[in-house]
């Protein structure tokens, strides 16, 4: 179990990192492929101006898969978003099946719109701040996302963003 | 026409007074000033819902032309509104957004307002009713009498929105201001109780009223891929803008194809009270509030302009208080898949108006910004903002197409 538990861990790590990756660089198709047929993604936050916890965004592995394929289709701010992700804890079940991590998350956005990009493109900002709450279903040594919760503590969004995080 | 030069680029359009306006009324920092004064500090703000007080000694804080409020439910379930300054030295009294009073501070007692600089404390009704050590500072000179907070006025209104007005004499309760624009979400909104389940805000470089242009005129559906391709059709066409007293504006509704757009369901099934399935109406009031309901849920945004060029954007999505989980879960869907901060819609609407803001700053040469398209009062017809600058330049007593010349009414504006 120990080195069992050991190269699970790991394969919980790499998994993280490849997505993350993989949203720095708006590979859509292959952070999905990082996700299990039954993954369930969502954005959330809680406002303690109407005291409640709040949804932002969420679909199916189909819903986010017919969001990002209709990206192109949308008018998008062309600055990229970055992450910068720490995974803080993995907790292995006892059977090495499954796993939930928790990971922190900043996002960083390289402005190359702005609001008037001569002045603006080039600068990084502080987007939005965060936590990433995962669950992994794990075979043959490799991870897969389950769920995926993006615990946001922002409510203020400016702009937004048509982009998963 | 080719490119223009500066004269031909600043001449007048062919159009008609009262069909484009100057720019500088979206820049000028004076024009914010009196903008404040002559028309924030005197029309009713819905600063917030009912449900996010929803229990005795509950409060929200929030801003109206520069002055803090805060918003308590007393014991007696009344509403009410005080100015969030201390009689004292002025200190701003509640600094947090929300809670509730029922609990002690650490200056102060339970089911107290209480001021933690030198521990005054009021009650739900805004008396003063603790002054710390007051007759050995004050002896007969003043007491808590003297030191009551300043109350606002304060109504609950149009489906448990809290309606607030810095002015004690408005000229007009809030059912006259803006009663008849309400009228086709009247019984929708008052059938029963309503919840806010969405909070977010955008502070943003532009103009407020660029924010309220954007919610009231659909010319702009050609930047959305959504609204074309579920909404484009006669009956779209067909959707009446109707302008009412006060600058306010409503847009009729239509029925909205969702299935046409791919992972989109139709939202028939949870429709709000009374509304036939599917439909959109669109409540747009002077200054600057919106108040938008498709079929299964109620979006409301409210501007609180920070500057000539700076607004924030409060934005509240609503259901029905007994929605089951289920049902909640589907209004939220369906709210953030076009107006959340991840949706389709929003992101856009909020690029277009930044852009504008980034070509009307202060000090920017004044341009003209047309208001000129006639299409039968229609979707696309800006009837819409041509009523808004209308009662804008009553109001400041300016020409919105010449902020420098006293207003006068136009053939245009009255329309
Ligand atoms: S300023 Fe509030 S008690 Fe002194
Ligand atoms: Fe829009």
């Amino acid at each position: 179990m120990q080195s069992n538990g050991h190269d699970q861990t790991a394969a919980v790590r790499d998994t993280i990192y490849r997505a993350a990756l993989a949203l720095d660089d708006q590979r859509w198709q292959d952070w999905l492929e990082l996700c299990a047929p039954n993954f369930h993604y969502k954005i959330t936050s809680f406002s303690p101006e109407i005291n409640k916890d709040m949804i932002y965004l969420q679909g199916s592995r189909k819903e986010m898969d017919s969001l990002v394929r209709m990206l192109p289709k949308h008018n998008t701010d062309h600055s990229p978003l970055h992450r910068h992700t720490s995974v803080y804890t993995i907790d292995v079940s006892e059977d090495g099946k499954s796993a939930q991590a928790v990971s922190s998350v900043v996002f960083y956005q390289n402005m190359l719109d702005g609001n008037n990009s001569h002045i603006e493109s080039g600068e990084t900002r502080l987007f939005l701040a965060g936590r990433y709450v995962d669950t992994f279903a794990i075979e043959d040594g490799a991870a897969k996302f389950v769920d995926r919760e993006v615990k946001l503590d922002n409510r203020r969004l400016d702009k937004g963003s048509h982009w998963p995080l | 026409m080719p490119a223009r030069n500066h004269t031909q680029w600043s001449a007048n359009p062919p159009l008609e007074t009262g069909e484009w306006v100057d720019s500088r009324i979206y820049s000028e920092q004076e024009i914010f000033e009196e903008e404040n004064e002559k028309i924030f500090k005197h029309v009713w703000v819905p600063v917030c819902h009912e449900s996010e007080l929803p229990k005795p000694y509950d409060f929200r804080t929030t801003t109206i032309a520069r002055e803090p409020i805060v918003i308590c439910r007393g014991p007696d379930n009344e509403v009410r509104a005080f100015l969030n300054v201390c009689p004292h030295r002025g200190m701003l009294i509640e600094r947090r957004p929300s809670g509730s009073f029922l609990e002690g501070q650490p200056s102060g007692n339970p089911k107290r307002i209480t001021c933690m600089f030198h521990a005054w404390q009021f009650d739900m009704k805004g008396n003063c009713v603790y002054v710390a050590r007051e007759k050995e500072g004050y002896q007969d000179r003043l007491c808590k009498e003297n030191v009551g907070l300043r109350r606002l006025r304060c109504e609950v209104k149009f489906g448990g929105f809290v309606w607030v007005n810095l002015d004690d004499n408005p000229a007009q309760t809030v059912e006259e201001w803006c009663g008849e624009p309400f009228e086709c979400l009247r019984e929708s909104l008052n059938a029963e109780p309503l919840e806010v389940f969405h909070y977010h805000k955008a502070i943003v470089d532009t103009n407020y009223k660029l924010w309220h242009d954007t919610n009231s005129e659909f010319y702009h559906d050609f930047m959305h891929y959504h609204n074309r391709i579920t909404g484009f059709n006669d009956a779209y066409f067909a959707r009446k803008n109707f302008a009412y007293d006060n600058g306010h504006v409503v847009v009729g509704t239509f029925e909205v194809n969702y299935e046409n757009y791919e992972g989109f369901e139709s939202r028939a099934e949870l429709s709000f009270p009374h509304l036939p399935p599917n439909q959109w109406y669109m409540v747009d009031l002077f200054p600057g509030f919106n108040f938008n309901l498709r079929g299964s849920a109620l979006r409301c945004d409210i501007v609180t302009p920070l500057g000539p060029n700076k607004v924030m954007i409060e934005f509240r999505g609503l259901g029905l208080k007994r929605d089951t989980p289920e049902e909640r879960m589907t209004r939220i869907n369906h709210h953030n898949s076009i107006w959340g901060p991840f949706g389709r819609n929003l992101h856009e609407d909020l690029i277009g108006v930044a852009g504008q803001g980034a070509t009307m700053g202060p000090g920017t040469e004044p341009r003209h910004i047309l208001h000129g398209r006639h299409e039968n009062e229609t979707i696309h017809d800006e009837i819409g903002m041509r009523h808004y600058y209308g009662t804008w330049g009553q109001w400041m007593n300016r020409l919105p197409s010449e902020p420098d010349k006293p207003y006068t009414a136009t053939a245009v504006a009255a329309e």
